[in-house]
């Protein structure tokens, strides 16, 4: 090939390879002179009488069915405690290394270990009591049932925050912990969550043995600090389990020279069978109102006509549910708690299926005592009815801990005009796309 | 076989790297150059030139008979023709100061010319009419329930209007030859615009939106075309187009706009001094003012050389005028010089050839530099 030739095709190759693509087209726009004639319009409006036929309904988590329990001192606002029987013992069993069956004839001990999710940290000498209670606790125990039981004297006192104090750091686990060897109780402070595992020895005279109870105990626990305070204990619904209970029983036994011997019976441990709270003052019978929260449990449906000009033909930046309380949110000053917003995925009412996904759920936090307007954004629920049109649009109000804790809100409901829920839309109208 | 035979060897090789390279151009970027000055209007005009015709400012679009700015000059074709170009634009926009480069590239022309009876020759061909390729990011704010909220817009379009011809040729006698030509404008742009509204202390409630929507336009077209060939050296040539309106419809059948399209008349002048010296200049006026708004009539002219064998020229040229969209009083002005040569292979089958053209545009504080570097194949088999 010619020297000349060769050099023209280079320069053709160079050409070919310049032109080989990328696109970049982003220009910084300066309006309205080198920008498109249409822009992105934005309409804000509140909708005041688009909620409407709403309703309240109790009864969804019962006191014994939640995930945590709570212990609530707050006199004249909230007393709340926790009860609990533990689980039952056989009367017998096979000790290491024998055949035969030795019977339980009394107890040296328990423990008993409780997880603290939530507790309130401002509060100083948070103590925790512990009572005995008869065994035959169940979901019908009132707060009045067991009111003579908590007068006595308590089994045990148990000071958090001077267990707490003592407590140093496990170089293996990096939590906080420590043992009394006075007491034989314990404490380790979960550095990453939080909580608190609280173990709480007992001796023979504090957890007896009752063989016709089967070994069963009711025990109960209120807390008490220098102000109004509240913690909450794990439950067997939780994901942390419930109470454990290790007994330390004594048995009547043949296999060694000595006729009874102390027995640690921890292939033996035993949970508890039941556990609640109970609370005074008891929760107000439904009204008009639109409550939320309480245990058992309150939730309010309140049914949205979202406009179709909203829902089909725009697309939703911002939404916020108004919400004004006809009274002050009821329980213990520092329990705050979440109302979460749910779409239904079918409108039964009382009984409608709530959609239990995270990304379509909306929240606010509910102070207690304040009286403000409750604003929940549900720019998610009303985003996914816009994709969904089957849906209904209706949404459920819940509290996030539903049933563990006592405390609620009431809403003024659709009736009440002045005051009823309003919902506050603020929408992006079509892009003119098509038009020069 | 016969073809594959004529294009084997290293020519061959050279010829399939070029197609591979063309052909490797995103199919969706049938489009043509871009401009800023079109966003407010239809969009930006594409040129109905190929390299060679691009090479030497579109003087010789109405003398190439494989641009399909005319039809009259595909009497020239003497078999089965076929052409494809793509360019790259460098484009520099800069406004009150600030300078934004931006780049895109374009698969602007493709086509084929067969002679089907003695006289009579036939063109299919595919061309930018307009391009509605652009993107702009805005930064503004707005007051939302009683808060200053900041946002940023992106609205973009991606797509353009095709002009799809249908032409025929006639030579009437050794000196005249007429055609005519059908287009059919069809093309699609897919719109989309996003805000992103800012985080103001924290509060991030106000979730982004995005709307797109595949926006369809439709129009039709009819062109006619005579060129002369007065004594050996003198061509002349003239055109005239009338475009119906162009309908932008979204989905299936909802009508979003119509805009009136423009009529066009032009003529050009070709010497051929020498087999080995070309030299052309043409003119074209189009109403575009009809378009609506920001919308002026244009005046377009451009004046080109071609020098050396028919088998590697070296071409030059000029061009100027008005664009039709503006945001200001007057139409844009712009001005722009053109280079390119060719290299013909396996005796003239294979033309490859490439240009590079500069254009600067002004208009209203703005001015755009474009650099587009451009790269076609012709083959006759």
């Amino acid at each position: 090939m010619r020297p000349g030739r060769l050099a023209r095709l280079g320069g053709i190759a160079a050409t070919l390879g310049v032109a080989s693509c990328v696109e970049n087209l982003t220009a910084p726009g300066k309006c309205p002179e080198f920008c498109p004639s249409g822009s992105i319009r934005i309409v804000d409006t509140l909708l005041t009488m688009n909620v409407s036929r709403d309703s309240a309904y109790r009864g969804y988590v019962l006191a014994h069915e939640p995930a945590a329990l709570a212990v609530v001192d707050a006199p004249g606002v909230m007393d709340s405690r926790a009860i609990m029987v533990t689980g039952a013992l056989a009367d017998a069993v096979v000790l290491a290394g024998d055949t035969v069956t030795d019977r339980i004839v009394g107890s040296d001990s328990l423990k008993l270990t409780l997880t603290l999710t939530r507790r309130d940290t401002g509060a100083q000498n948070l103590t925790l009591r512990f009572y005995r209670l008869p065994v035959n606790l169940d979901s019908t125990t009132t707060f009045a049932n067991v009111a003579g039981a908590f007068a006595t004297a308590p089994l045990r006192t148990v000071n958090l925050d001077s267990l707490e104090a003592k407590a140093t750091r496990d170089t293996a686990t990096g939590n906080f912990v420590f043992v009394d060897p006075a007491t034989g109780d314990a404490i380790a402070v979960d550095t990453a969550t939080d909580r608190v595992a609280l173990t709480v020895k007992f001796d023979s005279l504090q957890a007896p043995y009752s063989a016709a109870d089967s070994g069963r105990l009711g025990i109960g626990l209120r807390v008490a600090a220098g102000g109004p305070t509240s913690v909450a204990i794990a439950t067997r619904a939780s994901v942390v389990g419930g109470a454990r209970v290790s007994w330390y029983a004594t048995v009547d036994s043949i296999t060694d020279s000595s006729t009874t011997r102390i027995h640690k019976l921890p292939p033996f441990p035993r949970g508890v069978e039941f556990e609640s709270f109970v609370f005074d003052p008891p929760p107000a019978p439904l009204d008009s109102t639109l409550a939320v929260g309480g245990a058992p449990s309150a939730r309010s449906l309140l049914r949205v006509d979202l406009p179709r000009a909203i829902r089909d033909s725009s697309q939703i930046v911002r939404a916020t549910l108004i919400l004004v309380p006809a009274v002050a949110a009821r329980g213990a000053p520092a329990d705050s708690f979440i109302v979460e917003a749910h779409t239904v995925l079918t409108d039964f009412g009382a009984k409608s299926p709530i959609a239990l996904d995270p990304q379509r759920t909306d929240t606010a936090m509910i102070r207690i005592g304040a009286t403000d307007s409750v604003r929940i954004e549900v720019t998610n629920l009303l985003r996914l009815w816009a994709v969904d049109t089957i849906l209904p649009t209706a949404i459920m109000l819940r509290a996030q801990d539903e049933g563990s804790n006592p405390a609620e809100i009431r809403f003024y409901p659709s009736a009440a005009q002045p005051y009823r829920p309003s919902l506050r839309v603020t929408f992006a109208r079509r892009f003119p796309f098509g038009v020069p | 076989m016969k073809a594959a035979r004529r294009l084997d060897g290293w020519t061959g090789r050279v010829l399939v790297g070029a197609a591979v390279l063309l052909s490797a151009y995103p199919s969706s970027r049938l489009t043509a150059q871009d401009s800023q000055f079109g966003i407010q209007g239809l969009g930006t005009p594409g040129r109905f030139e190929t390299v060679r015709a691009r090479a030497t400012g579109g003087a010789f679009a109405p003398f190439d008979a494989m641009s399909p700015l005319m039809e009259a000059q595909l009497g020239d074709v003497p078999g089965l023709t076929a052409t494809a170009m793509g360019g790259t634009s460098y484009r520099d926009a800069d406004l009150d100061g600030r300078t934004t480069s931006l780049r895109a590239t374009r698969f602007p022309v493709l086509g084929f010319a067969q002679p089907m009876f003695r006289r009579l020759i036939v063109s299919g061909s595919y061309s930018t009419y307009l391009d509605k390729s652009w993107q702009v990011t805005l930064r503004d704010s707005i007051v939302l329930r009683g808060t200053m909220q900041p946002y940023t817009d992106d609205i973009s379009s991606d797509g353009g209007v095709a002009d799809l011809r249908i032409a025929a040729a006639a030579r009437v006698s050794a000196h005249l030859a007429v055609g005519a030509g059908v287009h059919l404008l069809s093309g699609s742009a897919r719109m989309a615009a996003l805000r992103t509204f800012d985080a103001v202390g924290g509060d991030t409630l106000y979730q982004p939106l995005l709307q797109r929507e595949d926006v369809r336009y439709t129009g039709l077209g009819f062109s006619g075309s005579a060129l002369a060939v007065l004594g050996s050296s003198l061509r002349l040539a003239a055109f005239a187009r009338a475009d119906k309106r162009l309908r932008a419809w979204l989905g299936d059948d909802q009508l979003a706009s119509e805009a009136d399209l423009p009529s066009a008349v032009g003529g050009a002048v070709g010497w051929w001094p020498s087999p080995s010296a070309r030299f052309a200049a043409a003119v074209a006026w189009r109403s575009w003012a009809d378009a609506g708004p920001q919308a002026f009539n244009t005046v377009n002219w451009s004046a080109g050389a071609e020098l050396g064998g028919r088998f590697s020229p070296v071409r030059l040229g000029v061009r100027g005028g008005r664009l039709p969209f503006g945001p200001g009083p007057s139409a844009p002005k712009e001005l722009g010089f053109a280079a390119g040569t060719g290299m013909a292979f396996s005796q003239g089958r294979a033309l490859l050839d490439v240009g590079v053209e500069h254009l600067r545009r002004t208009g209203s504080g703005l001015t755009e530099r474009v650099w587009t570097f451009l790269a076609g194949l012709t083959i006759r088999p």
